[in-house]
């Protein structure tokens, strides 16, 4: 019976809780309140913990290994399961300050300091989800955690309150009971510690192979590189180089000698000697000159040179930082849409959003590229609002603002109304907001379940019509239900300017259809179309 | 006193018959669609007007270049040999190179003629804007003022012409690089309408954004209103063909006041050709400018 266990278990007790999560992605992700392609809860919250561990600072001691998880998991957090999911791990950490190890009545603490952090991180807590099931726990803990003497029969007792608690989460939130589903951050959490208790039950939990998540991709409003360019940062070289004895004594080579003649040629210079090993990082303009005069000592191991105006990585070791006023920086999927949205005037894009929210420390790695007065980021996705106010808490050094943007369509309303050369931010967040009360976003997509929404009659494979966050309507015919939802929202609101993205699967004569019928049904309107090849939305469209 | 001779120039839009009304004359400038050269005529008819915005619309590019050295040299030397001085008020140096050959053709004239005065002001703005100063110009010379009184009384008012208007697309303005505005304002927005002015430098500046063209009518509806501030005399309203935008903008002005006398007209060619199809422009006379596009 284990009474006792230090940072090293617990490190092994969350590693079995978030394999047993990552087992379940899919399942979670499925527990979708719309019959709609996009859950993400599962890939977030994977996302968020598995992040967390990879980078977490091993310790015996139950007071370190928990706060660096804490800070690690927090970096990582994305969605807004994700973020709640990081404020947990956040209490549970502050709960066990001072602990070099723990028993099982320390998790009372524990918890009460993560249900406090999760309540604090929502503006409006919702019951019936994650929240609930983490208050419940604390609830439990806090009357009983004392009573059980070891660790196995703890998490029995807490394990199972924290499955009927799941079952009831229908009950407390209407819409879970309409779509027939628990919620799913709560359903993440109960496979977390499911996961952790199967370690008490001698079960071993396999690391599992799921899908592959996709990383993140940062976008830079000036990687085109195109034949009238002008070269405006040179290259990043990297080499490895062998010196050779028939070049160069290597027992006399100075390494500050042979840095002396590169210094004419770049800035930026790394270099490392270890015995006939020499490793070089120069930022130059003339590369060539850089590798001949280093195989004047040796030969290459290898060689890497990147034009930095269309470099992406992390490679470079003191990337300049761009100085602007402001960096406005909304998060986007779609290659059209990242690269509209760049042509009006984003000083970069964070690619993802539905199914594929972006981290906090995405959001950090973007921000930090900028020396910027002010930051300011477009969510474009009411699961990303939540990402982005934990960034603007963690980053320090200018203010963060965030335009609480749910939509792409509400991101194209703001950065439409930017107007960059705006003296004070004040002004230019009540300019880039003025247009959002009055917009309204239509999708199209297709049903991947059976379902009755409201009044809609919804069948597999359907289209759906979406307004909002309402679906609306439902057919076979795509043309027609993105015609009826069109129409639908003209005729209930006055809207003068329509604006269609269309998404990868939409096909060219379709788009072409529903051009000529957008412009004779609504001559006065100001219509634009844009090829934005998002997935799963075949048409996103923005009314205003 | 010489009398004098009143020169505009292609962009004034100002129609034959005002021309004639207030006794002005114009030199030409040229454009060019598909290689062939057109001198810019103001007298062309609704249906011309049309027909270019539409070979416009179409996606061909009109090409513009300044009013020759020949013209100028002719239209000027012909007054002066008939005894009479010259007034040219040219379009804004910030939009056309005109006015520096038309002062440099006055200058090898001067040696000419050293007894001729000929006057070349820079009228800081285009369109009616321009159009507006030289019928301001006719009627000084009704009153007797001399070449020089004249220019000098128009080099003092210019400013006072405040213009405001719109364009369907951003991408003529930029394309011809004739608008001060940051990269990010020409992106191909949809549903929002950029708000131009006539900065004191006589370049048209993207002062603000509106959404949508209702939004649009009222913002330049009130710029134009307060710019105006009490002296509701001329309201003058140019359009690329797009009458009905027109007619629309001034009902949204004469609810806010009644100006006695309201000019409507079609833009010409060489204005058009840096605006597109689609743009109104209106035009009141009264407050000093004091925006100056930065940049």
């Amino acid at each position: 019976m284990q009474q006792h266990i230090d940072g090293k278990t617990l490190n092994y007790l969350f590693t079995m809780g978030y394999r047993n999560l990552k087992k379940n992605i899919q399942i979670i992700n499925d527990l979708n309140v719309f019959p709609v392609p996009d859950g993400d809860t599962g890939t977030n919250m994977v996302h968020t913990f598995g992040g967390g561990l990879a980078s977490v600072k091993q310790s015996n001691n139950i007071n370190e290994y928990t706060e660096s998880l804490a800070q690690s998991v927090l970096l990582n957090a994305r969605g807004n399961s994700g973020v709640i999911f990081s404020q947990f791990v956040n209490g549970f950490a502050r709960g066990l300050k001072d602990k070099t190890n723990i028993c099982f009545g320390d998790l009372a603490l524990a918890f009460k300091y993560a249900k406090d952090d999760a309540y604090n991180s929502i503006m409006v807590p919702t019951e019936g989800t994650i929240l609930t099931i983490i208050r419940e726990s604390a609830e439990f803990l806090d009357k009983n955690a004392e009573q059980f003497s070891d660790f196995k029969s703890g998490f029995e007792a807490l394990l199972e309150l924290m499955k009927s608690t799941l079952a009831k989460t229908p009950e407390m939130l209407p819409v879970l009971k309409e779509a027939g589903v628990v919620d799913s951050g709560a359903a993440g959490l109960v496979c977390f510690f499911e996961g952790i208790y199967a370690y008490f039950c001698g079960i071993s939990i396999d690391s599992v192979e799921t899908i592959d998540l996709i990383p993140t991709q940062v976008s830079n409003g000036t990687v085109d590189f195109g034949p009238d360019s002008v070269m405006e940062y040179g290259y990043c070289t990297e080499f490895i180089l062998q010196l050779m004895n028939k070049k160069v004594d290597i027992a006399a080579f100075s390494r500050d000698k042979f840095l002396r003649q590169l210094e004419e040629m770049g800035d930026s210079i790394v270099c490392a000697l270890s015995g006939s090993i020499l490793k070089l990082h120069i930022h130059t303009f003339t590369p060539e000159k850089v590798l001949a005069y280093a195989r004047n000592f040796g030969e290459f191991i290898n060689l890497k040179i990147e034009n930095m105006s269309v470099q992406h990585n992390e490679t470079q070791i003191e990337a300049k930082r761009e100085k602007v006023k402001y960096a406005v920086i909304p998060v986007v999927s779609g290659d059209g849409i990242i690269e509209y949205f760049e042509s009006i005037g984003a000083t970069a894009v964070i690619n993802g959003g539905q199914t594929n929210n972006p981290s906090v420390e995405d959001f950090l790695n973007v921000i930090k590229r900028f020396d910027a007065e002010h930051i300011i980021l477009l969510p474009n996705n009411s699961n990303i609002i939540l990402t982005a106010n934990q960034v603007a808490q963690i980053y320090n050094e200018v203010p963060v603002h965030i335009i609480p943007t749910k939509t792409i369509v509400e991101g194209y309303s703001a950065l439409s109304m930017m107007n960059l050369w705006c003296e004070d931010v004040e002004t230019l967040i009540t300019e880039m907001s003025s247009g959002l009360d009055n917009v309204v976003t239509a999708s199209v997509t297709t049903a991947t379940r059976d379902a009755k929404i409201g009044n809609v009659e919804i069948f597999k494979n359907q289209y759906l019509g979406i307004k909002n966050k309402d679906i609306i309507l439902s057919g076979e015919n795509r043309l027609k239900v993105t015609r009826d939802l069109i129409n639908q929202i003209m005729c209930d609101e006055d809207k003068s300017i329509i604006i269609v993205f269309y998404g990868k699967n939409a096909d060219e004569s379709e788009v072409n259809a529903l051009q000529n019928y957008l412009k004779n049904e609504y001559p006065l309107a100001d219509i634009g179309f844009i090829e934005g090849k998002q997935d799963i939305y075949d048409y996103i469209i923005s009314l205003e | 006193m010489r009398d004098f001779v009143i020169f505009g120039d292609s962009t004034c839009d100002l129609s034959k018959e005002l021309r004639e009304q207030f006794g002005i004359e114009y030199v030409a400038m040229n454009f060019t669609i598909n290689d062939v050269e057109y001198p810019a005529s103001l007298d062309w008819n609704s249906e011309e007007a049309k027909a270019h915005y539409d070979i416009m619309r179409a996606g061909k590019r009109v090409f513009t270049t300044q009013v020759p050295k020949n013209v100028y040299y002719d239209s000027f030397k012909a007054c002066i040999e008939n005894g009479k001085d010259v007034l040219y008020i040219s379009c804004s140096s910030a939009l056309s190179a005109s006015v520096n050959m038309a002062v440099k053709v006055a200058n090898e004239l001067k040696e000419e003629y050293p007894n001729a005065q000929i006057r070349c002001v820079d009228s800081l703005i285009s369109s009616l804007g321009q159009g507006y100063l030289l019928i301001q110009a006719s009627k000084q010379r009704s009153n007797g003022l001399s070449v020089n009184e004249t220019a000098d009384y128009i080099e003092n008012i210019r400013l006072k012409v405040n213009q405001c208007g719109t364009v369907e697309s951003m991408e003529y303005l930029s394309r011809a690089g004739r608008v001060k505005a940051s990269k990010a304002f020409f992106g191909n927005l949809f549903g929002v309408k950029p708000i131009i002015i006539s900065d004191r430098k006589g370049q048209n500046y993207a002062y603000k954004k509106v959404k949508g063209y209702p939004n649009a009518r009222v913002a330049i509806a009130e710029h134009l209103v307060n710019a105006a501030n009490g002296v509701y005399d001329t309201l003058l309203i140019s359009h690329a063909d797009c009458l009905d935008d027109a007619i629309l903008l001034r009902d949204e002005i004469l609810k806010r006041a009644e100006f006695k006398e309201v000019i409507l007209s079609y833009i010409g060619p060489i204005v058009g050709a840096s605006v597109g199809p689609g743009t109104v422009i209106g035009f009141t006379f009264g407050e000093e400018v004091t925006i100056e596009g930065n940049e």
